[in-house]
């Protein structure tokens, strides 16, 4: 019964967004405070609704009502709580309603946080929010009702996709979501920026903030995502370029130029339009991104069940949103372009350049995304573009960003002072490259070029990163180190986090990509195998029972220097519904390496296949990942005034 | 009038939907591969469990099926009980390529789930595959008795492959 309210709270909800978007039309006929009171309740009650109509679903899937056909597909008595809980989002209907629960959120976090913009404006950015809305809430109720009921009610469900029944799915979904929803922020505020052909420089301070949160999110979302694969697909990979990851890493690419052209305007009133157009490129690409994982229009390793009418649906969405907001760039952009020049030695040029590269590097991800649809309508033949394009693509045109990183922070607004960033810089470099150097010899004695250049080029951020920071605090000359910490601008720790961050993941990806070995064997029970300093012997298989699966684990000891390190139990799990099999490596990490024991199949009686992999430094991947999303957090909280002598 | 930059994002996009919305009605998995009604190009390898040299020519004079399989691809083992059907109750030969596979894990897999294959190529390095223009693993090709790759099929074939799509081929 309490589950028919789901689909009311919906339609509810599809009003209350119906309402805000006509306050966008208003404008002549009603008062600013009236449409500004009547906008934030509505968006409220808007997110509420969303929220009940969410809360349902839940409950759906807590109480196993298998007469929703949804749940029934999607659940099963014996699976344990918590998945049965994420399982709201497991699939199509419940990650749409979740798509747009996040929007509404993302919507009433406007209304609450936006004193310091002109209560007009607020309304349009609402109500354009409202208008997206509309969009995905019908979607829901026509094309993808996760309250549309089943007959004859089944007596138990058919399973979560067993492949979903891992912790780190169950939040990777929700915090992709906020990152990726959280792109619709910039985007109402470019069109309202539009449609009123005006823009001040404190609503760009203003802006800042959400563009830094949903980067983080989208950081998150990202990491978690690659760090599901590396545990869940028993290949030791942990990116694929996958299309449905591209669709991700396509927007975080661009709210990252975005982020930067954002404090160019902000400094210095220039790039306005081009952050205008960053901000309307940023969520197409989210747009895109939701269009191609649910339309099945590419092939991908994550099935989901896709169906050619949302897509669509989703695709007729995209053109009209993304086609009004462009043509309003079109015909309103000219009007905000700015007379103020720029010198090549100053800090806004090397962030053109990077914006420029960040830009080009999406474009050439979303052509070679495309590319199998491109061929094939041009009759070229289907030909796919695979990891080898993507990793030369993606590695020639990050080297020039990565170099500019150092460059940019010592670089000054307007007009830099050469001997200074020489002075700055030329130690920098210096050591950077002493460092890679002591490095690569004492660490690894090879001499690879490719990887001495990235290490150059990470000690090359992660020191000019650290030595900025220790300059401005030995700058205060305040007594105490917490005066010191709480007088630094926290953007300085933002900017440097986040820098440090990226070339830790750099050294991670380098180090794992060059270095890793691995061994596919057939081992007897009782053998032993030698990989870099370790002894790993199989002790046996032991058969495990859980509630909604059966599983072999394998029982592996590790030795270094015959002193006994660790042991390894990779599974193999047969789930009883959907009968699939999953392999569940079994990872011991570290700082330096990871060792990865993945069970392949049975070979004879007592021997085994078995997959054993040597990643030295992988982990960095994902420590460098959190220093980003601790940028972020900095960037999000902090105070916001830089200081003057930045 | 003069040219405006602000011009080239919706051109861009344009362009872009054009794609989508034409590659909407198209399904990903039907690829038509330039080399159906080519002859299957030439290669020489081993096979996988007697290490014979094996090569193009060698495939030529019945109808046959090559499937393009690996033991670490997932699709392939739902795929292979239909490719067992094929085999018991089918007068048609079966020639795998084992994909970018490991030997060992190869044929612990083969003993395990039945091997229905009357020889497989081995394809380590995946060249032969470039060749064939191999999408990704599963794939199955249909070959005629000139040795003309006639049909390709990707992803996993179905229980109603060989009735529904090889049979009309063959009794032409």
């Amino acid at each position: 019964m309490i589950t028919e309210f789901g689909n009311l709270f919906l339609s509810v909800a599809a009003s209350l967004s119906l309402c805000s978007a006509a306050l966008l039309f208003l404008k002549k006929y009603v008062d600013v405070d009236t449409r500004y009171d009547i906008s934030l309740k509505l968006t409220n009650f808007n997110f509420l609704f969303l929220l009940f109509s969410f809360i349902i679903l839940a409950y759906g899937f807590l109480t196993n009502d298998f007469s929703l056909k949804y749940v029934a597909n999607n659940s099963n008595l014996n699976l344990d709580t918590i998945y049965k809980f994420s399982a709201v989002w497991g699939a199509h209907e419940g990650s749409i309603l979740l798509w747009v629960l996040v929007l509404s959120a993302w919507a009433a976090l406007i209304g609450k946080n936006s004193k310091s913009l002109p209560k007009d404006f607020v309304v349009d950015m609402l109500g354009i929010m409202g208008i997206l809305s509309i969009f995905f809430i019908i979607f829901i109720i026509f094309t993808s009702n996760p309250f549309d009921r089943i007959f004859p009610v089944p007596p138990n469900g058919r399973d979560l996709n067993p492949l979903l029944q891992d912790p780190g799915l169950i939040i990777h979904p929700p915090l992709l979501y906020l990152g990726y929803v959280g792109t619709s922020v910039p985007f109402v505020f470019a069109v309202s920026v539009l449609l009123n052909s005006n823009i001040q420089i404190d609503w760009i301070s203003w802006l800042r903030k959400w563009v830094i949160a949903s980067w983080m999110f989208l950081t998150v979302g990202i990491s978690l995502g690659s760090w599901w694969a590396y545990h869940e697909l028993g290949w030791g990979g942990w990116w694929f370029w996958d299309p449905v990851e591209n669709a991700s890493f396509m927007p975080w690419l661009a709210i990252t130029a975005l982020l930067h052209s954002l404090i160019v305007s902000e400094k210095r009133g220039i790039f306005i339009s081009w952050t205008i157009l960053l901000s309307i490129l940023t969520f197409s690409l989210s747009l895109l991104g939701t269009f191609l994982v649910r339309s099945g229009i590419l092939v991908s390793v994550h099935a989901f069940a896709n169906d050619p009418e949302r897509g669509l649906y989703i695709l007729l969405f995209l053109t009209f949103v993304v086609g009004i907001s462009l043509l309003l760039y079109f015909q309103r952009s000219p009007k905000l372009a700015s007379k103020k020049s720029y010198e090549i030695s100053s800090k806004e040029f090397i962030l053109l350049i990077n914006n420029l590269f960040l830009t080009i590097t999406t474009f050439a991800i979303l052509l070679g995304t495309l590319y199998p649809l491109i061929t094939s309508t041009l009759d070229l033949g289907k030909i796919s573009v695979g990891a080898p394009y993507f990793n030369f693509i993606f590695s020639v045109l990050m080297l020039p960003i990565v170099f500019l990183m150092a460059p940019a922070i010592y670089s000054s607004w307007q007009k830099t002072d050469y001997s200074k960033l020489k002075k700055n810089l030329f130690s920098l470099f210096f050591y950077s490259i002493l460092i890679s150097y002591i490095f690569m010899n004492y660490l690894y004695d090879s001499n690879i070029f490719v990887v001495y250049l990235a290490m150059f080029l990470a000690f090359f951020t992660i020191l000019s990163s650290i030595v900025k920071v220790i300059q401005i605090i030995l700058i205060q000359k305040q007594d105490s180190f917490v005066k010191i910490i709480s007088k630094t601008p926290s953007t300085i720790f933002a900017n440097s986090f986040s820098h440090i961050g990226i070339g830790v993941l750099i050294i991670g990806i380098t180090i794992s990509t060059y270095y890793s070995t691995q061994k596919e064997i057939i081992m007897k029970e009782g053998s032993e195998i030698i990989l870099q300093d370790v002894k790993v012997r199989f002790v046996g298989i032991e058969n495990k029972i859980s509630n909604n699966y059966s599983s072999q684990v394998g029982v592996f000891d590790a030795f270094k220097d015959n002193n006994y390190l660790i042991s390894f139990f990779p599974e193999k799990r047969i789930y009883n519904i959907q009968k699939n099999v999953m392999t569940e490596a079994a990872i011991s990490s570290s700082l330096l390496r990871d060792i990865y024991i993945a069970l392949g199949d049975q070979f004879s009686s007592d021997s085994w296949v078995v997959r054993i992999y040597h990643k030295p430094f992988i982990q960095l991947i994902w420590y460098g990942a959190a220093l980003m999303i601790l940028g972020g957090i900095f960037g999000i909280f902090g105070r916001e005034k830089l200081s003057k002598n930045t | 009038m003069k040219f405006k930059t602000s011009i080239i994002p919706i051109t861009i996009f344009l362009v872009i939907l054009y794609f989508l919305f034409s590659g909407l009605n198209k399904d990903p998995t039907i690829i038509p591969s330039p080399l159906i009604g080519k002859r299957i190009p030439s290669f020489e390898s081993k096979t996988l469990i007697d290490n014979e040299i094996i090569s193009n020519n060698d495939l030529i004079g019945n109808y046959i099926l090559i499937n393009v399989w690996g033991s670490w691809c997932y699709a392939c083992t739902i795929e292979h009980e239909n490719l067992i059907d094929i085999y018991k109750n089918e007068e048609i030969t079966i020639y795998g390529l084992n994909y970018k596979d490991n030997r060992e894990a190869a044929l612990s897999w083969l003993k395990k789930r039945g091997n229905p294959y009357k020889k497989n190529i081995i394809d380590k390095d995946g060249s032969i595959g470039i060749d064939f223009g191999v999408y990704g693993a599963p794939e199955t090709f249909l070959i005629n008795k000139e040795g003309i790759i006639i049909y390709k099929h990707i992803g996993p074939i179905d229980r109603n492959f060989f009735k529904e799509v090889v049979l009309p081929y063959i009794s032409k």
